[in-house]
């Protein structure tokens, strides 16, 4: 008779906890963790970027150690990794700042709850690696695939003491269905649905519950920000996390969805604008709104926790903060921005510029897409700037202090913000529910010119480019980060923190 | 500290050059400082000391913003003799000290390399300050 299995002890207040990844090492990670399908395990350690938020921990695969030759038995079913290895993995753990953690299969069609060996092997290597990585969370995955090739999986970490059960995993292009996740299917949801069945009859069922259950954050709710919330907000996205610094001025009016005449005299906050047009729209959307701007720690705390980040900042530190979180946090982002170009009195171009962020992708920089005196000068406080320009002026304007160039007014109208809107709307709701991606790297559209002159310009990363060492690093990739909050930056505020029921932040 | 900074600063360490990131003041503002301890000079010949402490401002939301400038302390006998206009952007109260800016932007056109984020830092710009101190003027 077998003896009663002790149950695993889980913290009593758990805390959301998510896990993310992304290509090429998912690729790499399900050909080892399935290269002796379908009968057999294997596993790998791998190590993970970790940021603490206030809303729970967010991970993110940063590398996989994979086993050499006699570092694992290949003699049992199961997965059983040799002392070496596992010393390997501490000896290294003390050369950097990486979380460490194991990655294992379950059979062909298995369920992926632990089992009472997995809670030995957790037990012992969680003890095991405090000694190596002080401090930092040990983390356990475990996933299975079955005949259909669907991917379920189920995840604990041992953080400060105790163990938590992963809340969440999100993989770029690949649908991974935590064990034990049960969709949405409240009555009230089903309702919803039915405001949504051209949606669901193009994309299908679990199309539409899919973005019931996902998180986008858009970064800007002005112009361009402001019609895709409200696309997101139709769709029935469950999860919208709105940030924007600013109060809304009567010059916004014939660009921001969901302003009304009240407004001008109100002069709300922009984000206060977006939640009540996405409340009015769809009440059951959970909303997370930020007075602020990125890269300010409370909007990065948010954010990460974001299946895709839509930026519609229409600035250059905008683009290079936006860069930088899906490169570190391997988010997919997409950034837009719009201009119109006139002559003679005449409008001689519409145009809209889309720049697709998968953390595969090359950065802002490996794109040279950015121009560092633009900058310089949008993170400048208003009185460098006027200092800086009359200094300029004062110096006669030399080329070595180009300050006294002035910022472009960048001139926007409505139908045009709201194309392009739309137009980010559908990419996000593509990459949510796998049914398509950007297929495009920068894609430049102008409406005046003959088929519409679109330009795409593909780049390769440049593999010397710090981003290609700090993907998927997160808190611990900073040494190399992109960009910093400037000081004279007023604090961001959390106006709607959202609710705090594992819906948010817990189980997708 | 960032760590990008620290890290810069920790190389800087390596290669012999001093370094402090103090708080400091600048227009009223508060502005993070980094100042370079007994930069050499070439100035021997001219009557200038062998060695200059230079503080340069840490620019907004660095590294994405180019860094540029220079400050020496008030009453330096290189001031007026470097490269770059002194009288325009008034002074940083820093380390206890006043320190005054100097209209230099190599990363801007002004003979140093474009600046690139991805590349340059507060441990390259140590070599625009030594060429800023090498080609002092004669008066």
């Amino acid at each position: 008779m077998q003896p009663k299995r002790k149950p695993f002890a889980y913290a009593k207040k758990t805390q959301p906890i998510l896990v993310r990844g992304a290509e090429p090492e998912l690729g790499c990670l399900f050909k080892a963790l399935l290269s002796r399908y379908p009968d057999k395990e294997w596993g790998t350690f791998a190590w993970f970027g970790w940021r603490e938020t206030p809303y729970g921990l967010v991970l993110t695969i940063a590398n996989l150690d994979l086993p050499k030759h006699g570092e694992m038995d290949t003699e049992v079913g199961n997965v059983v990794f040799h002392e070496r290895y596992t010393l390997r993995m501490a000896l290294s753990a003390e050369e950097r700042e990486l979380a460490p953690g194991v990655i294992h299969s379950h059979p062909e069609g298995c369920q992926t709850i632990p089992s009472w060996i997995d809670d030995g092997m957790d037990t012992y290597l969680a003890d095991y690696f405090s000694g190596f990585a002080p401090g930092r969370p040990y983390v356990s995955l475990i996933f299975a695939q079955n005949e259909s090739g669907q991917v379920s999986a189920s995840g604990r970490v041992f953080w400060k003491g105790e163990w938590h059960r992963v809340s969440r995993f999100t993989a770029e292009n690949r649908q991974i269905t935590l064990f034990g996740y049960q969709q949405p299917s409240s009555r009230q949801l089903l309702g919803e649905r039915a405001l949504r069945t051209r949606l669901e009859s193009a994309f299908g069922t679990e199309a539409a519950a899919r973005l019931e259950g996902s998180t986008v954050a858009i970064i800007g709710a002005s112009g361009t920000g402001s019609p895709v919330i409200e696309a997101l907000a139709r769709a029935g996205v469950g999860n919208l996390i709105v940030v924007d610094p600013e109060h809304f001025t009567d010059s916004n009016f014939e660009r921001v969805h969901g302003s009304v005449r009240g407004d001008i005299e109100d002069v709300p906050p922009k984000v206060k604008i977006a939640k009540r047009h996405i409340n009015a729209i769809n009440p059951n959307c959970r909303v997370i709104t930020i007075q602020g701007s990125l890269p300010q720690k409370e909007v990065v705390d948010a954010v990460v926790w974001a299946d895709v980040i839509v930026g519609c900042t229409d600035q250059e530190h905008g683009r290079v903060a936006l860069s930088d979180l899906s490169v570190r946090y391997l988010i997919p982002a997409m950034d837009c921005g719009v201009t119109l170009e006139g002559q003679g009195g005449n409008i001689t171009g519409q145009i809209i510029q889309m720049v697709r962020f998968l953390p595969s992708d090359p950065c802002v920089y490996c794109r040279k897409m950015i121009t560092p005196r633009i900058v310089s000068q949008e993170l400048m406080s208003d009185e460098e700037r006027a200092n800086r320009q009359a200094a300029a002026v004062l110096e006669g304007n030399r080329p070595a202090n180009p300050y006294w160039q002035t910022l472009p007014q960048i001139n926007t109208v409505g139908y045009l913000t709201t194309t392009a809107g739309g137009m980010m709307a559908g990419y996000a709701i593509g990459w949510i529910t796998g049914r398509f991606s950007p297929p495009f790297s920068r894609l430049q559209i102008n409406l005046s010119a003959p088929w519409l002159g679109v330009t795409d310009d593909p780049v390769t990363p440049n593999q010397n480019c710090p981003c290609r060492r700090m993907r998927g690093m997160s808190d611990q990739g900073q040494v190399d980060m992109f960009i910093s909050p400037p000081l004279h930056w007023k604090d961001a505020v959390v106006v709607e923190s959202g609710p705090k029921e594992r819906g948010f932040f817990g189980s997708h | 500290m960032s760590k990008r900074i620290e890290r810069e600063l920790a190389l800087l360490a390596e290669g012999g050059q001093k370094t402090t990131l103090v708080p400091g003041k600048w227009s009223s503002n508060d502005v993070q400082c980094v100042i370079y301890h007994d930069v050499p000079s070439s100035g021997g010949e001219k009557g200038l000391p062998a060695t200059a402490d230079i503080i340069v401002p840490v620019p907004s939301g660095y590294p994405a913003s180019t860094i540029d400038f220079a400050g020496l302390r008030v009453g330096s006998p290189f001031l007026g003799r470097v490269v770059g206009a002194i009288d325009a952007h008034g002074s940083i109260e820093a380390n206890g000290l006043q320190w005054q800016v100097v209209s230099y932007h190599p990363h801007t056109g002004g003979g140093g390399p474009p600046w690139d984020p991805m590349a340059h830092g507060f441990h390259t710009y140590v070599t625009e300050l030594l060429v800023w101190l090498s080609k002092t003027k004669e008066i």
